[in-house]
């Protein structure tokens, strides 16, 4: 393939080598991964396999050996992040959407993600799941190209989760969301694409599995999801 | 050798001593050991103990002698009381506090016949000819220690109100005397009073002693004490033990033997230059065998009276303790 | 918190206090190594006025040295963990200047500032703000990741900010050694009290030892005991009322 005709990435990984300090296997070995630029996709794969390590070199994070080259900033969230304890919700996030675009976006996010009647609490009064939907927001207020999700949606039923994916969708068409959750089900039906990360032992490591990548206009088919489900698994 | 297994055996009992309390060891059948609380650490002032283990007179009794240190925190009359003493050494101020809180104890022998607490002062600056002249003076004091007591003796006689005179409180640290600060200050003459006098000298300024003894106050120093119990129980062992002790102070006394009394106390008071050693041996010869070597050892039954009647006096004890009754002088 | 601080010491002290008499009675010792209940009883009439205004007088060094240990330790402790080398070189000046028994350090000490306040506040300082030295600087060497990585990643992470939510977050611990070290604070005052100053309660300690007055001695470790426990719980209380209202407030507002 030549570099023209080369899809366009968010972020790329070539040749991708990393062992945890005192371990004897390492846990990646010449392992190569593009993310498609735009996009709704997943990383999926068993616990413990590497994900949230993959997740955090894909960020710039944590450091190996590899080539590794970015579209664009890069931020990386988890879903047992914290806000300082000593603002309300409300405060907290204007203080991060200072500019006014974002300000505009936040209102809208607050509304969508279900969290505008608890903008007066602390973060320690908030349920799990919308201490997960506020620290996601106020990742989606930062400038960024590509925003990865590990488990950030982990405590948020799965009603409200499938409505803030397809608000993601909407709003950011043309920024990039790897999105790290153990539902097989829901990265087949919202993912472009699913990177299937596999044991050090397979080979390749990683597979990439075309998702259904389901809008609020284009509900997927039962019988397609459960094809894609299959695919999934039996790739794994 | 010797040294080390004495030490050794001093060790072990200042280790056990804590846990001996509902032991209390009077087992002294065959050789008998025996535990000897000084009042202080080892310096001059307990030359007639060191000399009197080092060279064997206890031994020659029959008695291994376990000689401890004592310190600021160490109360002889509360060991012996626990039985983790045989024997310590005591002032008599806390002899007769002690007895008028009813202590079990005894006085066998008197260490010092005269006191050796002075105030050193500069003549240049401070003229001291009697009592009458501490008026208008800034004198060091021990708050709670007996130089409290007998300064108040002192003033109490020659009519010298508190508000006359500004009372400094003294700790280990001279430096308020060296720097003028306080005209007079408390020292133990044949001790500290050496090595001050010494640091003076060589600062080339001139010193003196003001002796309380001199100006009318009697109160007696150090002396031997065990307890009642024992004294009744083993009459003979508390004989052998002060008649060792006797001739180890008597020896360490004698001029003759000046040099290897020196000696044995730089042993242990390794910080004191042999020479100082030698003068502090000189002055508390003075102190110990007044007025002659005979009376080394001898309770002085009036000073013990008079100390008593000023602790009274000067409200130190509620009530009489009739001291005749604990002092034991035992004959060789 | 602070009726239950008062009663755990008077508990504890009666408590000691019964354990002395067993033993006075069990052994039949004399007033001189253990006082009576009478004796006890006299020394407590007599000198608990006397000793309350030396211990006023100590408490009053000890509050004083307690908050500028507290200023000392944050002030170090925040300097210690901006920089490596620094840091590490206050930590092992910390660490050697402990090590050094009070005891020996206080006549210099006296030396060069004289027996007034001065020298009772150095003292005290001394002896209890390491424990807060320690703990500021774990605290602030320590990252709190869950909250620090969006302000890393997003570029906002100030210092400033970074000591906020370090502080922050261990509130609980540093109130609880703020508490704690009350207690070495009043304890450094006597220290310096006894080996040196010729005031307040330390002072008072050292000449009861001197006439080995057991009584006297209880009666001043009873008041110090009764203010320490005070000053602990009002501590405490306060650190409660903090962390309620700046760590758990009651209801969203």
């Amino acid at each position: 393939m030549d570099e023209g005709e080369r899809p366009r990435a968010a972020i790329t990984i070539d040749n991708l080598h990393f062992s945890y300090p005192g371990a004897g296997r390492p846990l990646f070995a010449n392992l190569s991964l593009h993310l498609p630029a735009g996009g709704f996709h997943a990383l999926f794969g068993p616990s413990g396999i590497g994900k949230s390590t993959l997740a955090r070199i894909l960020a710039g994070l944590t450091a190996c050996s590899g080539r590794r080259s970015t579209a664009g900033p890069v931020l990386y969230t988890y879903n047992t992040e914290r806000l300082p304890g000593w603002l309300t919700i409300g405060e907290h996030l204007r203080q991060v959407a200072a500019a006014p675009a974002a300000t505009t976006t936040l209102a809208t996010l607050e509304d969508r993600f279900g969290i505008d009647h608890c903008l007066n609490r602390r973060f320690g009064q908030l349920s799990l799941g919308q201490q997960n939907r506020v620290n996601l927001i106020r990742y989606l207020l930062q400038d960024f190209q590509t925003l990865i999700m590990d488990e950030s949606l982990a405590n948020v039923d799965e009603g409200t989760r499938e409505r803030i994916i397809i608000t993601l969708k909407e709003h950011y068409p043309d920024r990039s969301f790897l999105y790290i959750s153990h539902n097989v089900l829901e990265v087949a039906r919202f993912c472009r694409q699913i990177i299937l990360l596999r044991e050090a032992a397979k080979e390749p490591q990683i597979v990439a599995i075309e998702g259904l990548d389901a809008t609020a206009g284009h509900p997927v088919s039962q019988t397609r999801l459960e094809r894609t489900v299959l695919e999934i698994l039996h790739a794994g | 050798m010797a040294t080390f297994w004495h030490s050794s055996v001093a060790l072990l009992v200042a280790l056990l001593g804590p846990f001996s309390l509902f032991s209390p060891s009077f087992a002294t059948a065959a050789d008998e050991q025996i535990a000897y609380r000084l009042k202080w650490l080892i310096n001059a002032s307990t030359a007639g103990d060191v000399v009197a283990e080092a060279e064997g007179l206890f031994a020659a009794e029959g008695l291994q002698v376990a000689i401890l240190p004592g310190g600021p925190e160490r109360d002889a009359i509360r060991e012996v009381e626990l039985g983790r003493a045989h024997f310590g050494v005591a002032s008599a101020d806390q002899v007769i506090r002690g007895l008028a809180k009813g202590a079990p104890i005894v006085v066998v022998a008197q260490l010092f016949q005269v006191n050796p607490l002075n105030w050193i002062y500069r003549p240049e600056q401070t003229t001291i000819s009697s009592g009458d002249d501490l008026r208008g003076k800034v004198i060091g004091v021990t708050y709670g220690g007996n130089d409290e007591t007998i300064l108040r003796t002192l003033l109490q006689r020659h009519h010298i109100g508190e508000e006359e005179v500004q009372l400094f409180s003294v700790r280990h640290d001279y430096t308020p005397f060296y720097q003028k600060k306080v005209d007079l200050w408390p020292l133990y003459r044949n001790a500290q009073g050496v090595i001050i006098g010494e640091k003076l000298r060589a600062a080339g300024e001139a010193f003196a002693f003001f002796n309380p003894d001199q100006a009318g106050v009697r109160f007696v120093a150090n002396s031997v004490i065990t307890s009642a119990k024992l004294l009744a129980e083993k009459p003979e062992l508390v004989q052998r033990f002060t008649t060792a002790l006797r001739r180890g102070w008597q020896l360490a006394m004698a001029p003759e033997h000046a040099e290897r009394t020196a000696e044995l106390i730089h042993r242990f008071d390794r910080e004191t230059p042999l020479p100082l050693i030698r003068e502090q041996l000189a002055l508390t010869r003075e102190l110990v065998a007044h007025p002659s070597p005979a009376d080394i050892g001898r309770i002085d039954l009036v000073a013990w009276q008079e100390t008593e009647a000023i602790m009274l006096e000067q409200k130190q004890i509620d009530r009489p303790v009739d001291i005749a009754t604990a002092l034991h002088p035992l004959a060789e | 918190m602070l009726a239950n601080r008062l009663l755990q010491f008077l508990l504890l002290y009666f408590l000691a206090i019964g354990g002395l008499l067993a033993m006075k009675y069990l052994l039949g010792l004399s007033d001189y190594v253990i006082p009576g209940v009478a004796a006890m009883a006299t020394a407590f009439t007599e000198m608990a006025a006397i000793y309350l205004g030396d211990l006023l007088d100590s408490l009053r060094v000890a509050l004083l040295g307690h908050a500028l240990s507290l200023l000392l330790a944050a002030g170090v402790g925040i300097l210690a963990s901006r920089s490596t080398a620094l840091g590490s070189l206050i930590r092992a000046a910390a660490y050697t200047v402990q090590t050094y028994p009070i005891v020996a350090v206080a006549p210099i000490i006296f030396i060069l500032l004289g027996d007034g306040l001065a020298s009772r506040l150095l003292i005290t300082i001394l002896v209890c703000y390491f424990p807060l030295l320690l703990t500021t600087i774990s605290v602030l060497t320590e990252p709190v990741a869950d909250i620090e990585h969006f302000f890393i990643s997003t570029g906002r992470n100030r210092w400033s900010l970074q000591v906020a939510i370090r502080l922050y977050e261990n509130m609980g611990k540093l109130i609880t050694v703020v508490a704690g070290s009350a207690t070495l604070a009043m304890v450094g005052t006597i220290v310096a009290e006894f080996v040196a100053a010729d005031a307040g309660i330390g002072f008072s300690i050292r000449k009861a030892l001197y006439q080995s007055d057991l009584a006297h001695i209880l009666v001043a470790l009873f008041l110090v005991g009764i203010w320490t426990s005070i000053y602990l719980g009002v501590l405490e209380t306060a650190g409660a009322l903090i962390e309620k209202k700046w760590r758990n407030p009651a209801g969203g507002g």
